[in-house]
């Protein structure tokens, strides 16, 4: 090999080898899942995902509300699916190939919410989350966390696992 | 510490746990005996039993450093002594505060001393001087009573234990009350969750441990048959090379040489061939075995679950005595054939139906000393629990009392209230009808709502669990002499198998056992009655609904459309399923009928915990979840459908919305946190800072409900109950009392001020206040 070559690969491994930059203060920056929905962009906390589980088929339920997606078998576990579009009145894509569902968990709760594409992860400056603009606000207000410069919208994977009010609990009396 | 010390200290304790459970509950028990039992023979045995129990308790207590426990059980001990001696005897004072004792050890075992609130320090500390100041005065020397204790008492092996305790507490009353309070305030932080545990007998175990051990023999026979067929396979693939070899010298080899190939063939196949007889008669025998180890095993493993009926009972003595307490009933609790084995998830789904059937026994059926002598009864009312096993793997539980039986002509005004029914129906009820009408959510006799019962709701809880365990609730009752419900259910859990039907692109699981025949109708059979498609199955007539119209599933696109349904409409057939769940029968349209499976159902996730119509669902081989229907939910449906199709469109969604509460409350935190609830729930409120406040704004905005406090400045509770029940515009406005006040006079009193419902704060949670409002309006 010529030791130009080795030199250049060297300098390569020494720069690979760096460990990245510490992000000091750990409450300064998020993970984030980028993903997109009719069109728009929203990020998810990574914290939260358990996985992002490609989705083959679902089972729509009746009598459930027109959120509540339906069940999926994620290797023999039942879990349900919401589809966000509709708690936030987004249009409507229809479940196309590249559907995905981002599997959303704390220790009470467990759901997929589902994706149109998912980009993948970033990290974003907690400084860089601003409020959503007025006109944005409106439906599915209370998980909203805020908007990146990028109009990235992140969403607040707690206030979304915690929200008792999107839990379905009915009997026919 | 290290942390090897500190895990074996965590074991120890967890042990302890469970052995302080076992003698907390044996000594609960044995008061109860105690309190029933008249000779004074047979109480110094009891008395016995349970010193024993304490004296045990304190051992173990103190083998663990558990302090504050042992304090609680050193004095109860002498106090027992002094009972066993007969210095004194037992009354219901001491009964009361033994069983206060009881509860509090109990709390003491399960939760760390450091989370005592200092309240519950102070109740354990005021106990303990109670124990003492009961306890005959003084004993200074532990010898000298040791002699007295061996002329007096007859049981002489329980003597050297005696003295142990004796000079324990001879020397050191003071000392314990010393170590007593530091012990409360350092203890570990650390409370380890516990799980369930369940007591097996060993003689279930062995089969168990002798089937694991068979399993291991045909593990072993399989994997050398594997072997085996690995060989074979090797052999075969050998000989398709050479083969394939051959095939390219097919022209250039000689005949001798075909000949000598050709035998070599025949060879190679015979010895193929005993090889693969040899493996499959194997196979075969092994499949025979194999199948009777499964059924084997899981005969033994439902065996295992097999407990017999006093694990599920042994609460029920205790709560009896203390509702009767609250209630000033004396009441003596039987229970028959606890030693009877039933499966353990049925016991658990048992539970609440007892605990309600006992409850409502309690609450309307015994009446008072004084009401029931009235009736010329022993002051003393009686429940009997009975478990009974019955043929075919079924058995009989009935709960009786001997009170007051359940009014005929209450029950009806109760329906027609809630409108249940409808007045014209209520004519033409034949008696066991009116009865069935207390299984109906919101039908209740009682005059008030309170926190026990009179929501109507225990007998539909108990009805709906019946049900969804295929069994069968009956009820007997007769004025004056008393009720006796009686449930009849499988002792062991069935394989739960399900009938497969598809309805435009969805597929639903039908609970075999709830399907009374699936059959092909003509239109033709389908007959109009009042604007309801009926059939009729031998000599009855049942109303056919279309399952899809039930359930609400959306109209099939055109285009999606499969020729099974163009297949059945050209064919002029219809598939009807005819379900039965209780007593209700009835027929459901589906498009086809496709399968019987055996299924384990899964609950929905934790999003939906309970989704109408459907009771969980099922994954079938391919991996596709199925739906699995819940059938008495379709029923109730089912008849709303029905019901709407006839006209009212929109009943179910009267809003809340319109509603206006007014809340009379004078503490600012009550009233705020009211109101926060109430709006939550999409109530219009308007607060009112006294009863006087409130009857004035009353007076002039109209309300639909007032939610009031009792006691207030000006104008009180009751008083304010009294002034709207007896004014003329607004009597028919109902009254909910919230309130601290526990006491059963306090409730009589809102019962007589005519309140609709009676609210205690301690237990008050937002779910039970908006429960009672939603029934009230």
């Amino acid at each position: 090999m010529k030791t130009e070559n080795r030199v250049l690969l060297k300098k390569r491994a020494v720069e690979m080898a760096k460990e990245p930059e510490l992000k000091t203060e750990g409450s300064e920056y998020i993970g984030i899942i980028a993903f997109t929905l009719s069109e728009e962009n929203y990020g998810i906390e990574t914290d939260f995902v358990r996985e992002v589980y490609h989705i083959k088929e679902f089972t729509a339920l009746p009598g459930v509300p027109s959120y509540i997606l339906g069940v999926i078998n994620v290797r023999g576990k039942i879990l349900e699916v919401i589809d966000l579009k509709k708690l936030f009145n987004l249009p409507e894509k229809g479940i196309g190939e590249l559907n995905k569902v981002i599997i959303l968990h704390n220790d009470q709760m467990e759901f997929g919410i589902l994706a149109d594409v998912v980009h993948g992860t970033q990290i974003v400056a907690v400084k860089d989350i601003r409020a959503v603009p007025y006109t944005v606000s409106g439906i599915g207000e209370e998980y909203l966390m805020g908007v990146t410069k990028e109009r990235l919208i992140i969403l607040s994977a707690e206030n979304l696992l915690t929200d008792k009010s999107i839990i379905v609990n009915e009997e026919v009396i | 510490m290290d942390t090897k010390d500190n895990e074996f200290l965590k074991r120890i304790q967890a042990t302890f746990r469970i052995e302080a459970e076992e003698h907390i509950k044996s000594f609960s028990d044995g008061l109860i005996e105690l309190e029933k039992t008249k000779t004074t023979e047979s109480q110094s045995g009891m008395i016995e039993t349970l010193f024993r129990e304490v004296h045990s308790l304190k051992g173990a207590a103190r083998s663990v450093g558990k302090k504050e426990i042992e304090s609680v059980c050193q004095p109860l001990e002498s106090l027992f002594s002094s009972l066993k001696r007969n210095e004194i005897t037992m009354n219901p004072g001491l009964f009361d505060l033994f069983h206060k004792i009881g509860e509090n050890l109990s709390r003491l075992v399960n939760s760390e001393g450091s989370q005592q609130t200092p309240v519950e320090r102070q109740t354990l500390r005021e106990m303990i001087q109670q124990l003492r100041q009961l306890t005959p005065e003084p004993i200074t020397n532990g010898t000298q009573d040791v002699s007295k204790l061996q002329s007096e008492v007859k049981s002489v092996e329980a003597a050297p234990v005696e003295v142990k305790s004796l000079e324990v507490k001879g020397e050191s009353p003071t000392n314990v009350a010393k170590a007593i309070e530091p012990a409360m305030d350092e203890l570990p932080v650390s409370k380890p969750a516990f799980a369930e545990m369940v007591r097996i007998s060993i003689s279930k175990l062995d089969p168990l441990l002798q089937q694991a051990e068979e399993f291991l023999q045909t593990k072993i026979a399989f994997n050398q048959q594997t072997s085996e067929l690995i060989q074979i396979l090797r052999d075969v693939e050998e000989w398709k090379t050479e083969t394939m070899k051959w095939r390219g010298r097919r022209s250039t080899a000689s005949v001798i040489q075909w000949n000598e190939w050709q035998d070599k063939n025949e060879v190679r196949l015979n010895n193929l061939e005993t090889h693969l007889v040899k493996v499959t008669r194997f196979m075969e025998k092994e499949r025979f075995s194999l199948d009777r180890q499964v059924t084997d095993h899981l005969d033994a493993m439902k065996q295992v679950l097999m407990l017999p009926v006093s694990s599920l009972v042994e609460a029920f003595p205790g709560m009896v005595r203390e509702i009767s307490r609250e209630q000033n009933k004396e009441i003596e609790f039987i229970i028959l054939g606890s030693d009877l084995e039933i499966d353990k998830r049925i016991l658990e789904e048992l539970k609440d139906p007892l605990n309600h059937l006992i409850r409502n026994s309690i609450d309307h059926g015994i009446g008072t000393p004084r009401e029931r002598e009235l009736q010329h009864k022993l002051p003393r009312g009686k429940i009997t629990m009975a478990f009974v096993a019955k043929e075919n793997g079924l058995v009989e539980i009935s709960v009786s009392d001997d009170g007051k039986g359940i009014d005929k002509e209450k029950v009806l005004k109760a329906a027609l209230k809630t409108e249940a029914i409808s007045p014209d129906a209520a004519e033409k009820l034949n008696e066991d009808e009116i009865f069935s009408l207390i299984y109906q959510s919101g039908v209740s006799t009682s005059a008030i709502i309170t926190d026990l019962s009179g929501r109507g709701l225990g007998l539909p809880i108990v009805s709906e669990k019946v049900d969804k365990l295929n069994g069968k609730l009956t009820v007997e009752t007769e004025k004056n002499f008393g009720t006796t419900f009686r449930i009849l259910i499988p002792m062991s859990l069935a394989a739960f198998r399900g009938i497969l039907v598809s309805l435009r692109e969805f597929e639903f699981i039908l609970p075999t056992m709830n399907v009374e025949r699936v059959m092909r109708v003509t239109p033709e059979e389908l007959k109009t009655v009042e604007n309801h498609e009926t059939i009729c199955i031998g000599e009855d007539v049942i109303s056919v609904v279309s399952l899809a119209d039930v359930l609400g599933l959306p109209e099939r696109r055109k285009e999606t459309s499969r020729s099974s349904s163009a297949e059945s409409q050209s064919s002029g057939n219809i598939r009807i399923v005819v379900l039965i769940s209780g007593e209700n029968r009835m027929a459901f349209k589906v498009d086809e009928v496709l399968d019987e499976h055996q299924v384990l159902v899964k609950g929905l996730g934790k999003l939906l915990k309970r989704v109408r119509n459907i009771s969980g669902v099922t994954i079938l081989g391919s991996g596709k979840i199925v739906p699995v229907l819940h059938i008495s939910d379709l029923m109730k449906s089912a008849v709303r459908t029905a019901g709407r199709k006839k006209g009212t469109q929109d009943e179910g969604k009267a809003s809340t919305k319109s509603r206006k509460i007014l809340v009379a409350e004078d503490s600012i935190t009550s009233r705020t946190l009211l109101k926060n609830i109430l709006e939550t729930a999409g109530y219009h409120v308007v607060t009112a800072v006294d009863g006087f406040d409130a009857f004035t704004r009353a007076k002039s905005e109209e309300f639909d409900l007032i939610v009031t406090d009792v006691d207030m400045p000006r104008l009180n509770g009751f008083e304010l109950t009294i002034k709207i029940k007896n004014d003329k515009k607004l009597s028919e406005m109902p009254v909910v009392l919230v309130t601290s006040l526990e006491s059963r006079e306090d409730r009589e009193r809102g019962i007589e001020a005519g309140a609709d419902a009676y609210i205690i704060k301690s237990k008050f949670d937002q779910g039970n206040l908006l429960e009672v409002i939603k029934k009230l309006i």
